[in-house]
């Protein structure tokens, strides 16, 4: 816990981490996700659309679309309007345009995996089975932006439909990176030609992003500091968890959260679907009973 | 926060000071709560500084109107018809001079659907934030206002059960007669300092009406429309019939009660 004086004064000073509590405006638009999803490849590809005119790295991604969980509140303070902000808060009211990027559960237990070993929050020898255990439950440090559940379902229930709202799956975003990228590009209002995205497509692809980790690593303020043998920049695979995820994981994640994975279209492989139902009747049942 | 704490939670003008009132006598039969004492025995968390809130005596039970915040483990939501919602909260809204007195209840409707009429999301952002994440928790109670009038006795029992308090049918009763909105209007008129209604017009009852469909005889068509469009199948979901927008049937409404609006996918 750090309350007390070095947060308050760190409060004055605007060196707080602008996070929860960052001023937000009403021309901002958010690039959400619960971490791990891809937000930092949507955040390249949204900056290679939007400021076509210079090469995208991590030495200039913090000036274009910052970082609300890792800049102060002094420096988003004065990113220049409209700002395009990336953020992995669970739902907050104040934002008025959010771009969601959404990602199979299973996939990202296991990148989150990866990258706690990386921030040395676990240490090598950390059981899979154990992590994934805690990273359903919320007790991990992850439990900060509410669980994968917690996060996605706020977001979708509260705004999904709206004009100012767009859903995305990461896995559809690496299936027709084409498609989706026009659909975002239609979004944020810009007129993008083919040559365009395809332009922006390579400049984000992974291979590219990996090259520039290694040059830049040191000094992104993500990267810097941690463990370098373990990239941040993952193996950007769907699926990865079939080969990977013990049995007893699978399934703790899908009895936590198949109905809203279902919804997703992350099909289960431990249960049926359709449990909403049950869920919903259990729910009203009181209600019938009294009327 | 202490993993004992209870938040009493809903969207304003749903019911939360009657039900908070109710929880007092429940858990303090021998000191009448009143909207002198209310805010010491059932706190509001968000008008607290740190260091009153870590003063009061555990188990907390604690007010709040926030949509969800992953801290709060235990949570008693209240929802309430959001037409009803619309015209208590209009009212509210000129009782602290928020609106003036020539402001329509059309443009008010406009403004509440936007979420743009307090600091808590739309009524359907927060009422939805909370079922998505907590509807099958054993550390969540829906309570819904219009059931808490028709059969106080019964959903304060439920109350009482998740609570974990010992509560006889005679303190049940007891509180709920405490509690009546007479009563109620009556303890206002007395003693009207509680943060609910402090440096408020006072010919403007925080107790109003207290009862379920009253926006029947006093919404616009056009306001009505306006809610139901917004808010159809969640307002299907929790039992509150549209009117005049037609929603889906229960199984087409059950993805849309996921997501407010629209299918998913």
């Amino acid at each position: 816990m750090m309350y007390g004086a070095k947060r308050i004064a760190k409060y004055l000073l605007g060196s707080d981490i602008a996070g929860r509590q960052i001023a937000v405006r009403p021309d901002d638009t958010f690039i959400v996700s619960y971490p791990r999803s891809g937000n930092t490849w949507t955040r390249f590809l949204i900056a290679n659309l939007l400021f076509a005119g210079q090469p995208i790295s991590f030495a200039n991604i913090e000036r274009l679309i910052p970082d609300a969980e890792a800049q102060s509140s002094r420096y988003m303070k004065r990113v220049p309007s409209p700002r395009v902000i990336k953020s992995h808060q669970y739902f907050d009211h104040r934002y008025p345009k959010v771009l969601y990027i959404t990602r199979d559960p299973r996939d990202v237990a296991v990148s989150y995996y990866n990258f706690s070993r990386k921030y040395r929050h676990i240490a090598d020898d950390y059981l899979l089975e154990q992590y994934v255990h805690g990273f359903v439950t919320g007790t991990l440090l992850s439990s900060a932006w509410g669980t994968w559940a917690e996060n996605v379902g706020t977001w979708v229930a509260a705004r999904n439909g709206q004009p100012t709202f767009l859903l995305l799956r990461y896995e559809d975003l690496i299936a027709d990176t084409q498609t989706e990228l026009a659909k975002v590009a239609r979004f944020f209002g810009v007129e993008a030609s083919p040559a365009a995205l395809s332009r922006a497509i390579e400049n984000s692809s992974a291979d590219h992003l990996r090259e520039l980790e290694k040059k830049e690593g040191g000094q992104w303020v993500t990267t810097k500091n941690k463990r370098s043998d373990i990239p941040f920049i993952g193996s950007a695979a769907v699926g990865k968890w079939k080969s990977v995820l013990p049995g007893a994981s699978i399934e703790e994640i899908e009895s936590a959260w198949g109905n809203t994975m279902a919804q997703l279209g992350y099909e289960l492989v431990t249960r049926k679907e359709v449990a909403v139902e049950t869920q919903l009747a259990a729910s009203t049942v009181h209600r019938e009973l009294g009327q | 926060m202490f993993d004992d704490d209870t938040f009493i939670v809903s969207f304003p003008k749903s019911g939360n000071t009657w039900t908070r009132f109710l929880i007092a006598h429940l858990l303090h039969p021998e000191e009448p709560a009143t909207f002198g004492n209310i805010d010491r025995l059932i706190p509001e968390s968000e008008g607290l500084t740190r260091s009153q809130f870590a003063r009061i005596p555990r188990p907390r039970v604690m007010k709040s109107h926030e949509y969800f915040d992953a801290r709060l483990q235990k949570v008693i939501y209240i929802v309430r018809d959001p037409r009803d919602v619309a015209v208590s909260q209009f009212h509210f809204s000129r009782k602290r001079r928020r609106i003036a007195d020539d402001y329509s209840i059309e443009q008010f409707v406009t403004r509440f659907v936007a979420g743009e009429t307090c600091d808590y999301g739309s009524w359907g952002e927060n009422v939805a934030s909370w079922l998505v994440t907590r509807q099958n928790s054993s550390d969540f109670l829906l309570l819904r206002y219009e059931d808490m009038v028709a059969r106080t006795d019964a959903e304060l029992t439920r109350v009482a059960s998740f609570l974990g308090v010992p509560a006889t049918p005679d303190l049940i009763a007891q509180s709920v007669e405490r509690c009546s909105a007479d009563q109620m209007r009556k303890l206002e008129g007395t003693k009207a300092t509680a943060s609910v209604t402090k440096n408020t017009r006072q010919d403007i009852p925080f107790v109003r009406a207290a009862g379920s469909g009253g926006w029947k005889t006093s919404l616009p068509e056009k306001s009505v429309v306006e809610l139901e469009t917004a808010w159809a199948p969640l307002m299907t979901w929790l039992g509150y019939e549209p009117a005049l927008v037609k929603t889906g049937t229960a199984s087409e409404t059950r993805i849309q009660a996921f997501a407010p609006g629209a299918p998913v996918r």
